[in-house]
């Protein structure tokens, strides 16, 4: 784990997490940055394989930043690290490209965890998050809702499956056992939700920003 | 089923055919009448010209046969003419006798044995039109003789070029003698069926001709209506002429103005056809117009010694013209469809043989009858159409008026409508300001407060400090939570609980048995109770991990009709009491029982060392969970 961004701009707070990160990741190079601004600039100029990226910026989203990497960058992980806990924050920065989203006030050790449970590669999935996505491609997968000329990205039958067990409530160990598959095949399921997700938006973004004539190419 | 309906319209129409057929039987029936025992009747007469007051018995005279039409008998004399008739008072007679004259055209004197007894009116221009006046005179007793009694007759009339129709030329019918009381009767019946019912006709034709001119003024549209009003009020005009018996204007300008007023007829008629049928045309009209010009323009350029050759020639043009126009007619209305053509077809054609009959009396072909047919059964035909044009009109006034009340309603709909969007729109209005608004506060709480209680969790050397900033962090973000939420429904709130309960004991390596309805939940939870159950579950299982020490936790969620009820049961130590009795607080329990009792449910706490705990939250349903 070579080079960590690092986008907050509470400097006590940039400070905790800068530590917790060193903690998870001792032989990283943190990059650390407190505008949005500040951040892009960074990912032009360096490669990194994670970010830790807040949302609610003085000069803007960390949304902007999270997509700009997933575009620059698309080996990146980005995790999102916030106070708020809604579905508004939460679902576009997961359809920006983020692969992680905690929540900034948990313990140290929670903290600690999760992000190492992520950069393992097992992306967060609450029956929230799935009725969300469920509800996505129910409506991407109805053509006359469906904007003309976007690329069809649906979900496999057993993705779904996953979706509806995680939306019903149970946990990622708890479908594995239902599905009598492994954890791991569970969290790749998730992995490629997430995915597909992003696909599906940024091809929709790709769409709007035609439209709207802002294509420079 | 077509044609069916087109016959049995076509039946309902028999009802007028009937009457004409009953008024030609009369004339009939008037015809053949048998003469009275007690009544003589006077064939022939001894007849000479002359307009001198006394019969001029030193002239020449001739013997004729009665009645004496002078068209037959005098083609190129005028009036006037004396008729000598001799007789004998009948035997055994009434009282009072009386000669009645069926017809004398168009005005008579009468004197017996030389003393005039009797005038029917003017015997000089304007001559008294007495034509369909039968005449009645009554014998003064005083002047009768048994035998050798001689009735001087003088009639003036026209000779038949001299008037525009065969009724109108000089005649003297048969004379018949008798007692006053019979003749009278015989006068009275006559004078009903040519003249009284003519007028009474008359009369009811013409209110209904003014009234149907009366709409086809205020509907301008509907063209022929005026036509038939105008023509309809022609037509009595017309047949006024029949019992009018004095004219301001001499005879030859009486028949000229009755011959302009054909030709205007004649032109209404073929209007109101072409506009009934949806065929009117400019040039048509135009010829019209020209045809009521020349008319009169050729009477006078022929002079009055040819008056009836001429009018008789333009009305044979006219009938060709209306019988051409009923065929053009009848065949729009076939082509049509409609319901007119079965009636209009029996009711032009018996229209056109009446005409044609008319036409061949003018011709002297046919004998013409003793009551005026056509004057009669005209006016039952034009009633007839009349009445079936007021139908249609009544019916498109109903048409009319179903049309503009279901617009009404129809308007009424729509501004309902309007309304109930614009009501819609408010709210819905109110509502995304609202939401805004709450969106707002939520991220200043965030941004503000969220960020201070945030470095204080994280830089705070007392995790006690820490802690309680943590759960000031999560409070502040569950009332956010219900300041913004919107109503969710409990099987997505169960799975929320079920997620996180499930994921929070995993952790702390305690077994879990949750078990909740997964099917037909269909009630929503308010933002509300949505988040204080979720803290109450959460204060729950908290205690779970931190204090009991269980290795086995039991979840259960009932809905029932009335409530909703969640138990959380563990196998650990239970909660020790205090010295006065109370559960302890540092395990939130007041809180819990404080947050049930604000959604007017209540939080029971069963616990005693060495049985576990069991927490029995009862929420009713209806009220605080789906406010």
């Amino acid at each position: 784990m070579n080079k960590i961004l690092l986008l907050e701009d509470l400097p006590e707070i940039r400070a905790w997490l800068k530590a917790l990160a060193l903690q998870v990741f001792p032989q990283a190079h943190i990059f650390e940055a407190a505008r949005v601004h500040d951040a892009l600039a960074l990912i032009t100029a360096e490669r990194f394989e994670v970010a830790l990226v807040d949302l609610g910026l003085p000069d803007g989203s960390g949304v902007d930043v999270v997509a700009a990497l997933r575009e620059a960058q698309p080996e990146a992980q980005s995790v999102v690290v916030t106070i708020h806990d809604d579905d508004d924050h939460l679902f576009p920065a997961l359809q920006a490209g983020a692969f992680g989203y905690l929540l900034k006030e948990q313990p140290r050790e929670h903290f600690v965890e999760q992000l190492q449970r992520i950069s393992q590669g097992e992306p967060p999935l609450s029956p929230a998050i799935a009725r969300r996505v469920i509800a996505y491609f129910a409506k991407q997968n109805k053509p006359q809702e469906r904007p003309q000329n976007l690329p069809h990205v649906s979900l496999t039958d057993r993705e779904n499956e996953v979706l509806l067990w995680v939306a019903k409530g149970f946990t990622l160990p708890e479908i594995g056992v239902q599905l009598n598959l492994s954890r791991h095949t569970i969290a790749d399921y998730v992995k490629q939700i997430y995915r597909k997700l992003n696909v599906s938006s940024r091809a929709e973004a790709a769409l709007e920003a035609q439209r709207l004539g802002l294509f420079r190419r | 089923m077509h044609a069916r309906r087109r016959l049995s319209a076509a039946l309902s129409w028999l009802g007028p055919i009937a009457l004409v057929g009953l008024l030609v039987w009369a004339s009939l029936a008037a015809r053949s009448a048998e003469p009275e025992p007690n009544v003589i009747e006077l064939n022939s007469a001894l007849t000479t010209g002359g307009a001198a007051e006394h019969f001029p018995a030193d002239q020449a005279s001739k013997l004729i046969a009665l009645p004496d039409e002078w068209s037959n008998s005098r083609p190129r004399e005028d009036g006037p003419v004396w008729y000598r008739l001799s007789f004998d008072a009948p035997v055994g007679s009434e009282p009072l006798l009386a000669a009645y004259i069926e017809r004398v055209c168009s005005n008579a004197e009468v004197h017996l044995n030389g003393v005039i007894i009797y005038s029917g009116g003017r015997m000089t221009e304007p001559v008294t039109r007495n034509c369909y006046y039968p005449q009645l005179v009554t014998l003064p007793g005083g002047l009768l003789h048994a035998e050798g009694n001689t009735l001087d007759i003088k009639l003036q009339g026209y000779t038949l070029q001299k008037v525009s129709s065969r009724q109108r030329s000089g005649e003297l019918s048969q004379v018949r003698i008798g007692p006053l009381a019979v003749l009278a009767e015989e006068h009275a019946s006559k004078m009903f069926w040519s003249i009284s019912l003519l007028q009474i006709i008359t009369t009811a034709t013409t209110m209904l001709g003014a009234f149907v001119l009366f709409l086809g003024w205020m509907n301008r549209q509907e063209a022929h209506l005026t036509y038939f009003g105008l023509l309809t009020l022609a037509w009595n005009a017309l047949t006024a002429r029949t019992w009018l018996q004095q004219m301001p204007f001499d005879n030859g300008t009486t028949e000229l103005l009755v011959c302009v007023g054909f030709s205007m007829l004649a032109a209404l008629v073929v209007q109101f056809l072409l506009s009934y049928g949806g065929l009117r045309s400019r040039v048509i009209e135009a010829i019209l117009l020209t045809q009521c010009l020349l008319v009169p323009m050729t009477l006078v350029l022929a002079g009055p010694q040819r008056l009836f050759t001429v009018s008789n020639a333009w009305y044979l043009l006219m009938v060709l013209e209306v019988m051409v126009v009923t065929v053009l007619y009848l065949h729009a209305e076939w082509r049509a469809e409609g319901e007119n053509f079965w009636p209009m077809a029996v009711m032009l054609s018996l229209l056109g043989v009446l005409i044609l009959t008319e036409r061949a009396m003018q011709y002297d072909w046919f004998p013409a009858p003793h009551l005026h047919l056509l004057n009669l059964s005209m006016p039952i035909l034009l009633s007839v159409v009349g009445a079936r044009q007021l139908k249609a009109f009544g019916l498109a006034l109903q048409a009319a008026e179903n049309a503009r009340n279901s617009l009404e309603s129809r308007v009424a709909e729509a501004t309902a409508e309007m309304e109930r969007n614009y009501v819609q729109m408010a709210e819905l209005r109110v509502e995304q300001v609202t939401e805004k608004e709450r969106k707002r506060i939520a991220g200043d709480l965030h941004d503000d407060l969220g960020a201070k209680l945030l470095t204080i969790v994280h830089t705070s050397e007392s995790e006690r400090i820490s802690t309680l900033a943590r759960e000031a962090l999560e409070e502040m973000r569950l009332s956010v939570r219900g300041l913004t939420g919107k109503p969710l429904p409990v099987a997505d709130a169960l799975a929320d609980w079920r997620a996180e309960t499930v994921s929070r004991l995993g952790q702390a390596g305690i077994e879990v048995d949750w078990r909740s309805p997964t099917e037909d939940v269909s009630q929503q939870l308010s933002a509300r109770a949505f988040v204080q159950t979720t803290r109450i579950l959460r204060e729950a299982v908290s205690n779970v991990i931190k204090h009991s020490g269980a290795s086995h936790c039991k979840v259960r969620c009932t809905l029932g009709q009335q409530d909703f009820v969640l138990v959380v049961q563990d196998n650990g130590n239970g909660i020790p009491m205090e010295l006065d009795g109370k559960l302890d607080r540092g395990h939130g329990m007041a809180s819990m029982k404080h947050r049930a009792k604000q959604m007017q449910g209540q939080c029971l706490v069963e616990s005693g060392p060495g049985y576990g705990t069991v927490i029995r939250l009862t929420l009713p349903l209806g009220t605080s969970l789906t406010l």
